[in-house]
């Protein structure tokens, strides 16, 4: 059409991409898991509402593990370090990730904690999610698992509401039981119905913080993550077979 | 909220394919956004809207194709280059 002046004429041209739009997220997640799995160190990217009871779960567990392994979390929150200082008091070795307006942790932000904590000698690190049922679920941070904390007061319906976090969960504690008795209209039973709707391989575990109910159940269940996180770590230390 | 978080990433993989393709400006954008993705299609569009302002991609709309399962995929982008 234009062959005069030389301004050439525009092409569309389709590119086809097929590419995951996180996928730098996914890369930086790779790096993480990579170096966790090179320390045979189990990591959970521990979910779930603000108030479900994150911080007082892992402060359960620091108490139940003390001298039988070495803890560390990163806590994400929108401002504040007040739950590292809390995991600090249980005897984790914790640092906060600030987040400032941002509603869930990235990769990145998980990378970039690690560069100002000694991690490499810890047998667990939890990373204590910014507290949400939608976004967190969406990143990938490197952890060899995904723990959604639901509290018993936060409704029964709550997996039904928020499929995607629970869909990506491999195990959901129910946590605060021990406020039971004063929920007589919540049922456990019609809580674990839902997550089951929405959990495609379901596993939940009832505990409470506080009297520590369960809480022993919730140690068996990470004590047997450790031989796939040591399966890996012996998969990437054999060279592969030439 | 955060389709801006996510529209950000598909920006720069959007103009990272318009740079290495030499166009001159991004004519249509095509994703792929799965039911369990925990993604609001209605929100993306909005936050697309928001950042191809005065940028490469200000023209280009944002087409999504719905689909089951947790993709969250940029499918395609149509470019427009200049004859040389």
């Amino acid at each position: 059409m234009c062959d005069s002046c030389g301004c050439g004429d525009t092409n569309l041209v389709p590119i086809d991409v097929q590419q995951r739009i996180l996928s730098d997220n996914d890369r930086t997640a790779a790096h993480n898991r990579h170096h966790f799995v090179e320390r045979a160190l189990l990591a959970i990217n521990v979910m779930g509402s603000p108030g479900a009871g994150k911080t007082a779960v892992l402060e359960a567990t620091a108490r139940a593990l003390h001298g039988r392994r070495l803890i560390g979390a990163l806590a994400g929150d929108l401002a504040t370090d007040h739950d590292a200082r809390r995991l600090e008091a249980a005897g984790i070795r914790a640092s906060s990730i600030t987040t400032g307006s941002a509603c869930h942790l990235d990769a990145a932000m998980v990378h970039h904690a690690l560069h100002h904590m000694p991690w490499s000698d810890l047998d667990y690190l939890f990373v204590e999610n910014v507290g949400n049922l939608v976004c967190p679920a969406v990143y990938d941070l490197g952890q060899a698992a995904n723990v959604v904390v639901l509290s018993v007061t936060e409704g029964e319906d709550k997996p039904l509401k928020y499929p995607v976090m629970f869909h990506k969960a491999d195990l959901v504690l129910i946590s605060k039981i021990d406020l039971l008795p004063a929920l007589p209209d919540i049922s456990v039973d019609r809580i674990e119905e839902s997550v089951r709707r929405v959990m495609p391989d379901p596993r939940v575990i009832v505990v409470s913080a506080r009297t520590g109910a369960g809480i022993d159940e919730w140690l068996a269940w990470l004590a047997g993550q450790e031989p796939r996180v040591a399966a890996s770590h012996t998969a990437m230390a054999t060279p592969p077979a030439s | 909220m955060h389709e801006y978080s996510i529209v950000q990433a598909l920006y720069d993989t959007v103009v990272a394919q318009a740079a290495s393709n030499h166009a001159t400006r991004v004519h249509e954008v095509h994703v792929r956004i799965g039911e369990l993705s925990g993604v609001d299609v209605g929100l993306l569009e909005t936050a697309w809207k928001t950042f191809r302002v005065r940028t490469i991609c200000e023209a280009a709309p944002l087409e999504v194709s719905r689909v089951a399962g947790d993709d969250l995929v940029l499918e395609r982008v149509v470019l427009e280059v200049r004859d040389v």
